[in-house]
């Protein structure tokens, strides 16, 4: 078990005729979602766009989203996990008694239509929000719902993937696995990438009062993260560079303007399914970009002497 | 400048086997002599032009997906930790790039052919490959399966489908093409795959994978590009495949190939159980036909995770381990599969591939024809690549090996009955003379005069994979990277590309077919020039000449 | 005033990253994002290219660039566990220079993901 089962956005464009959206709201999240990639469009495969797909919404609530769903399956609160295995259960035609289901808020009616209609489908794609990544059961909700994605290929295509947000989270992401491995969470505290989510994030570092000093960049903790975690940004030196006085830039010992990637600043963006993205930049910016900035500081700390030495090292295996 | 001096050179290129011989180097290049620099004195060592890896998977969308599934590797494997010139790294079975460049050069290897890139997400294996040091790098692009070409190959138009396989290697900045599992990709688009050469792919017609194998050969020669069709065969992995190998080169009406790890593509027997090695045919097969190259793509008993476009295989294989599936398919152009794998002496399907391997290293007569790989990572990963080395010089030490096999594998391969032995001149073919020409990098695997000066200075050992394990000096472009065990400089490689004519209305044929399938501005699409550090356009033959470019 | 157009533009609000987008800008703001959402419309026409905010704060107090590195180099270079965190809203290039830098710091660095 585990693991990843997805594909490109046009992928999904060109094939998709069964479009399941779990615990995400699109219409006012990613608004372009629906009209760009899934479903709207077009294709040689699915010449009457909209009409030949099959969209349905998984959600707590009803979000302005569930408008554009030929099926809203309102799930209770906290029991996504729940009712992913079920499916993963009754996909396999597995015995699952009604208590069961009716913990989900759903009936055995619906979800046997929509198992029908999963593995009667060509293509089936799975995305799914923070609605499901972020509540309770959190990358264990992610981790069944990619499963269910997976297992779904011993009776059609399906894939899953999950809704990025947060403008180029995805190419953090990615640099940080190619540079050492490990998608975040990580520490070079022995000189090599370590990683551990839980010890090495930032609010539970921060909560816990680990580091002794921050920088931060494209990101406002201080407008998101819990108390605990703002009031340890305060008491250490933090570092903020944003194209805005945030507040974290307020409650930081240095604060240095930057250009907005993007608008005036160029470079490189990646897409929700990872693929790169040439940034265009409109205006000539009066501040100097992220990545002359941070060159800078780093090169200036590499000026001064290393207390690692000279000498290369090298572990033949990690205990 | 620098001189080496009384080491017994190894040059296949020249001909020069066991020869004492001085080295001169200036200007990054080997010069007749040197009047001044360091001088190495290498009096009793082993000198061999510097490693050439034809197929690797290295950089881009596939490898950094076998990244992120693989952590409990990377926190029990071998780590570099940062100097003050050189980057931390995690090595294992998908090292991170810095690490992959540091393994590299530490074993003598200073050139690396990443073997498959979508142009979708070429710009992200530039990235890469950029963030490798000191090896010099190339790749090739995908395009086997991309529907556009396949569109034209169906409707007779092979013109216009030689012109945007031109237009494509240049979008992604490659230098080549590579077919993987020709049509079956394609087809897993749909859960399906292509498994007849002559049968119709699933959404199509009449077209093929046969003659989607004969086109873009064709085409790749016709395009004077200098390595030709580098060529995954259909029914990877699959007891019996043989008869698909056999018919898949018969396809190719002569014109050159290289066909990719071909460990995989040689097995007979009609299922698991009854799977053996059919080496000793295919072998026999490919001696008499000089227009194909190989890589070995040999597999070591161990862990790895495997990673390949052919997206069905990697379904099966998923279903057959019940071990994590990572899967990513590419709109229009490809797909990629991923799968942590081990590789046991006790299975006796693992057993047959370790043996087919090694057969085929050893049955293939001309070293020229037959490269060192694993297909990194798929059969081992490629720092482990001394051992196979050791395989193919020691007789008794692959009996050793043997010894531990199950009993069933008699009968099914044919590796107690080969006595061969490499000699260290046919071992400096086959890792780097060979692959440096097959892939029309002259400069490289060459230790004459105005070449490359990456050379590698080993000491003369009794444990041969120790001693290709452990070379005492490494030397890329001719500054000293390797020395005595420690990286010394971590310079940045080159990366080679080529730019194939394509006629100029080529973009606005394809601009429609191409808002139709993707969702990104054709604009976008391509790679810009400035993107890809150190780039070297490597030129390809003209179009009318019939020579095909050695 | 002239208009400067930039065709196949990419917006980086959220994970979508369209690079359909038409800007039409003049030297100090984007007046026109056509085919962009919402969120992107506010996104383009919200970033300015006027000098609104001072180059840089050091304890709150106006500073220059050049100020201000030395200032963030020094605390980083004298932390224990200094950590590096963010990279939603920036380049890929900027990333890069951020993992360096944490490599270089023995330091943390994470992202918005493992919030």
């Amino acid at each position: 078990m585990g693991g990843k089962v997805t594909c490109t956005l046009g992928e999904v464009k060109n094939r998709a005729d069964f479009i399941v959206y779990w615990g995400g709201n699109p219409a006012e999240c990613h608004p372009r979602h629906f009209t760009k990639y899934t479903l709207m469009q077009k294709s040689k495969f699915l010449p009457r766009g909209r009409k030949d797909r099959t969209v349905v919404m998984v959600d707590i609530r009803e979000t302005k989203s569930v408008k554009a769903a030929d099926i809203f399956l309102q799930v209770r609160p906290g029991k996504d996990f729940e009712l992913m295995t079920i499916l993963r259960a009754m996909v396999k035609d597995q015995e699952v008694s009604d208590e069961q289901i009716a913990e989900t808020g759903l009936t055995r009616e619906q979800l046997t239509d929509l198992i029908a209609r999963m593995k009667g489908a060509r293509f089936g794609v799975m995305f799914f929000g923070m609605g499901l990544s972020m509540t309770r059961g959190k990358h264990m909700n992610s981790a069944a719902l990619l499963t269910l994605a997976a297992e779904m290929n011993a009776f059609t295509k399906f894939v899953a993937m999950p809704m990025r947000g947060h403008g180029n989270v995805t190419g953090a992401d990615v640099i940080m696995r190619w540079q050492t491995g490990y998608p975040f969470g990580i520490s070079f505290n022995r000189g090599y990438p370590r990683y551990n989510p839980g010890e090495f994030s930032t609010v539970d570092v921060l909560v816990r009062g680990d580091t002794d000093c921050a920088f931060i960049i494209g990101a406002d903790p201080g407008a998101t993260m819990p108390q605990p975690a703002i009031d340890h940004l305060a008491k250490i030196p933090t570092i903020v560079l944003d194209p805005h006085v945030t507040h974290t830039s307020r409650l930081a010992r240095v604060h240095i303007t930057t250009a907005p990637a993007g608008i005036a600043a160029p470079g490189t963006g990646y897409r929700m399914d990872e693929i790169p993205m040439p940034l265009r930049p409109a205006l000539e910016s009066p501040y100097p970009s992220d990545e002359e900035v941070v060159r800078r500081i780093k090169e200036a700390i590499a000026a001064k002497p290393d207390w690692m030495g000279q000498q290369p090292q090298m572990l033949l295996s990690q205990i | 400048m620098l001189r080496i001096i009384g080491g017994t050179v190894y040059d296949p290129a020249n001909g020069i086997n066991g020869q004492v011989k001085d080295l001169f180097i200036d200007g990054g290049k080997l010069v007749a002599s040197a009047a001044e620099g360091r001088t190495i004195d290498a009096t009793g060592m082993v000198i061999f032009p510097g490693g050439v890896d034809v197929h690797t998977h290295v950089a881009g969308g596939s490898i950094n997906f076998a990244r992120a599934m693989t952590p409990e590797d990377h926190r029990r494997t071998q780590a570099f930790i940062r100097s003050q010139t050189r980057r931390s790294g995690i090595g294992g079975m998908a090292p991170t790039t810095f690490a992959t460049g540091y393994l590299y050069a530490g074993m003598g290897w200073t050139t690396v052919n990443e073997a498959a890139v979508p142009v979708l997400s070429a710009r992200h294996t530039h990235e890469e490959l950029a963030d490798i040091p000191i090896v010099d790098k190339s790749c090739l692009v995908l395009m086997a399966n991309n529907e556009i070409m396949l569109d034209l190959l169906e409707e007779g138009e092979y013109e216009r489908a030689k012109q945007i396989v031109a237009w494509h290697i240049w979008a992604a900045k490659a230098y080549g093409v590579k077919a993987v599992n020709p049509g079956g990709v394609a087809a897993w688009k749909w859960g399906k795959n292509a498994s007849q050469l002559t049968d119709p792919i699933e959404g199509y017609a009449t077209l093929t994978p046969g003659s989607i194998v004969t086109h873009l050969a064709r085409i790749v020669a016709e395009l004077g590009i200098p390595h030709p069709l580098h060529l995954h065969c259909n029914n990877l992995g699959v007891p019996g495949n043989i008869s698909t190998t056999l018919e898949t080169v018969k396809h190719l009406d002569g014109a050159r190939a290289h066909l990719a790890h071909l460990q995989y593509h040689a097995y007979g027997g009609d299922d698991w159980d009854t799977m053996k090695s059919e080496a000793a045919q295919l072998a026999d097969y490919f001696n008499s036909h000089p227009n194909l190259t190989t890589d070995a793509g040999a597999v070591l008993f161990g862990d790895t995770v495997t990673i390949s476009a052919d997206g069905p295989w990697q379904h099966l294989l998923y279903k057959l381990t019940g071990r994590k599936w990572g899967n990513l398919d590419v709109e229009n152009e490809t797909g990629c599969g991923i799968v942590p794998y081990t590789y046991r002496p006790s299975n006796l399907v693992n057993a047959v591939q370790w043996a087919t391997g090694l057969e085929l290293l050893l049955l293939i007569d001309d070293p020229w024809r037959v490269f060192l790989s694993t297909d990194h990572p798929n059969g081992a990963c490629f720092w482990r690549y001394p051992e196979i080395i050791q395989l193919l010089m020691s007789a008794d030490f692959r009996k050793e090996c043997m010894a531990p096999l199950p009993t069933a594998i008699k009968n099914r391969i044919t590796l107690p009955e080969i006595d061969r032995e490499y000699t260290l001149y046919e071992i400096a073919t086959i890792i780097s003379a060979g692959p440096a020409r097959a892939l029309g990098l002259h400069h490289k695997g060459n230790l004459g005069e105005g070449m490359d000066a990456d050379i590698v200075i080993y000491n003369r050992e009794d444990d041969i994979a120790r001693m290709f394990g452990h070379p005492r000096y490494v030397i890329k472009g001719g500054e000293i990277v390797i020395e005595e065990g420690d990286i010394r400089e971590t310079p940045d490689g080159r990366e080679y590309l080529v730019k194939p004519f394509y006629e100029p209305d080529t973009e606005e044929f394809l601009r429609p077919r191409f808002e139709d399938r993707y969702c990104m501005s054709f604009e976008n699409y391509p790679v810009e020039m400035e993107r890809i550090e150190r780039s070297q356009i490597q030129a390809c033959a003209s179009p009318d000449s019939s020579d095909s470019p050695q | 005033m002239e208009m400067k157009v930039i065709e196949h533009a990419t917006c980086t609000f959220c994970g979508c990253v369209c690079d359909d987008i038409e800007l039409h800008a003049d030297e100090t703001r984007i007046h026109q994002a056509k085919r962009a959402c919402v969120l992107g419309k506010a996104w383009f026409l919200n970033h300015t290219a006027e000098h609104k905010y001072p180059d840089a704060l050091i304890d709150g107090r106006p500073a220059t660039v050049d100020e201000a590195i030395e200032a963030a180099a020094d605390h980083l270079y004298n932390a224990d566990m200094p950590l590096v965190y963010g990279m939603s809203n920036t380049t890929c290039e900027a990333q890069k220079e951020c993992v360096e830098m944490a490599d270089l710091l023995c330091g943390l660095v994470d992202s918005h993901t493992s919030l």
